[in-house]
């Protein structure tokens, strides 16, 4: 639990920090898928909102899932990595880059993240694109976008 | 910020934890794996291995991931005009790396010249065995594969061209080896060796792949390997390098339609049936066994009649199809194909339809 109080003070921190001013350090750059992503993707996505309301479904998502919640539940935060989330994929997705989070790597060196675990994930992005009425070809803009992380996150 | 981490003890839980969640899910085997991505496996092709209809793709079939074991069986019904084809066989991959697979194929004819040459055959006692049957003649084969993965990665690599890349061979055994002889093949059994590299663009939902086959088969095998001239003389064997393509549009996460292009070889071309002196009206023994006897006058009248030596002239044809594949769950897909595999022996322009179960475990 201490932890988990760690990253909820850090994350109203940068939540406040965010809203503040421009940031002052970015973990992670976009990714640069070799066709690149369609242009309209953010807005396809609902703009900035909308990915943040898919960000929620897809953490609704991975906390059902029994393969992977409980690595979420034991070392994440929800809500921290809403907020992070929500920049990142807004940033992958052709938005501005204001995400101020740690580096892929860095965020998941300890975890021990198998593939079946990363694969879990895309699986509850998908979901959560199906939920928020986000089409499947727009979905793969943002798998498209995030496939290259894969290499960081996997570390087993 | 993530100063914090990093100490040991949290990484031996992290790994403790990642452990127990796949053992608690499938207790009775750590090993089990279904973790790869929808159809990301391929489906199920008419040589047993992982990819299209009937391209190899450098995928490796099932759902495992690289930590994992995972495979199925599977079922193919074929309808064409002249031919119903029937397959049942099985795959496993391994730790998406290694792939094993199983087919047995089995192919039945519905030619009304080749059963008339096979019905003047058994009324005239022939000595030599043509391998057909006047009530429709069967062909059978057997296919073992392997494939390994060498590099690159279909699906997560989005950000560079560097395709999957795969080698796999396949070892054919016809079974029905004087039909294969009869339709003028050299041999019955041979081995196939194949390089696949596959891509998946997502920009475009849409998986490439090219596959560059070595092979002497006719028709993938099921008439045999190579060809000789009349009375299994001056044969020929010699293996070429043959092109494949396919590709598949995702229209949802499980459910893609697609194309397939196979090239063929031609060497049963203008072949005819080797029928022995059965049909040939040069060979002086021949002739003479066939005018005489009232059989004999028959059969060659029949035989003139109907011009059949000359409708028993073979050709082969690239191979086209275009499919859909539904994958409800990670445990079943379906695959429904219309093919145009041309001309096939002595039948013209078969196409039909095509239907595949593929059950992954
Ligand atoms: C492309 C896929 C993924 C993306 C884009 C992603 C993104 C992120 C982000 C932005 C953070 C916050 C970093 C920070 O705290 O500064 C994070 C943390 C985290 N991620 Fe992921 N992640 C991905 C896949 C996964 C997977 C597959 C798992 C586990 C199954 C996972 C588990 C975690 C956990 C537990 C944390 C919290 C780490 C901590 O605060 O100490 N992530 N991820």
């Amino acid at each position: 639990m201490k932890s988990f109080t760690r990253n909820l003070m850090v994350g109203a921190a940068l939540s406040m920090a965010a809203l503040a001013s421009a940031p002052s350090f970015a973990g992670e750059s976009k990714t640069s898928p070799i066709l690149g992503i369609t242009s309209s993707s953010l807005e396809e996505f609902g703009g900035p909102d909308g990915v943040r309301a898919w960000v929620e479904s897809l953490f609704y998502y991975i906390m059902l899932d029994n393969r992977i919640a409980p690595i979420f539940r034991e070392f994440g935060n929800v809500e921290r990595q809403t907020f992070l989330n929500t920049q990142l994929e807004i940033m992958v997705l052709g938005g501005p880059n204001e995400y101020q989070g740690a580096s892929m790597s860095a965020a998941h060196a300890d975890l021990g993240i198998t593939m079946p675990q990363f694969n879990a994930v895309v699986e509850a992005a998908y979901n959560a694109c199906e939920r928020n009425v986000i089409p499947y070809h727009t979905c793969n803009q943002l798998i498209n976008a995030l496939a290259p992380f894969t290499r960081d996150i996997v570390t087993r | 910020m993530k100063g914090s981490k990093g100490s040991g003890a949290r990484w031996v839980k992290g790994a403790v934890f990642a452990a127990l969640s796949m053992v608690s899910s499938h207790s009775w085997a750590g090993i089990y794996d279904d973790g790869k991505v929808f159809l990301t496996g391929g489906v199920f092709t008419v040589d047993g291995g992982g990819g299209g209809g009937a391209v190899p793709w450098a995928t490796i079939t099932g759902y495992e991931t690289r930590d994992g074991i995972n495979g199925g069986a599977g079922f193919t019904y074929v309808s064409l005009p002249n031919y119903t084809l029937n397959f049942l066989g099985a795959s496993v991959g391994f730790f998406d790396r290694f792939e094993l697979s199983y087919m047995n194929t089995k192919l039945s004819t519905n030619l009304g010249n080749v059963d008339t040459v096979a019905l003047a055959a058994s009324l005239l006692n022939l000595d030599k065995n043509l391998g057909l049957d006047p009530n429709g003649s069967n062909l059978h084969m057997e296919t073992y594969g392997a494939k390994i993965r060498l590099f690159g990665d279909a699906v997560y690599t989005s950000d560079s061209f560097l395709p999957q890349t795969a080698i796999g061979a396949y070892y054919k055994v016809n079974s029905t080896k004087e039909f294969v002889t009869t339709l003028s093949a050299d041999k019955a059994k041979d081995y196939e060796i194949y390089a696949a590299f596959t891509k998946v663009f997502f920009r475009y939902s849409t998986l490439v792949n090219l596959t560059v086959r070595y092979t002497s088969a006719n028709q993938i095998g099921l008439t045999g390997f190579g060809s000789c001239e009349a009375n299994h003389t001056n044969c020929n064997n010699d293996k070429e390098f043959r092109m494949e393509f396919s590709t598949a549009y995702l229209l949802q996460k499980n459910f893609a339609i697609g194309g397939e292009w196979q090239q063929h070889g031609n060497q049963q071309k203008h072949r005819p049936v080797d029928t022995g002196d059965l049909l040939s009206t040069t060979s002086a023994n021949g002739a003479t066994d066939l005018v005489h006897g009232v059989v004999g006058n028959v059969v060659g009248g029949v035989i003139g009649a109907t011009a059949l030596s000359q409708s028993l002239t073979q050709n082969e044809s690239d191979w086209y199809d275009v499919f859909f594949a539904y994958a409800p769950n990670k445990n079943y897909s379906l695959v429904f194909a219309y093919l145009f595999l041309g001309d096939i022996a002595v039948a013209h322009e078969q196409n039909g339809l095509y239907f595949a179960l593929h059950a992954t475990f």
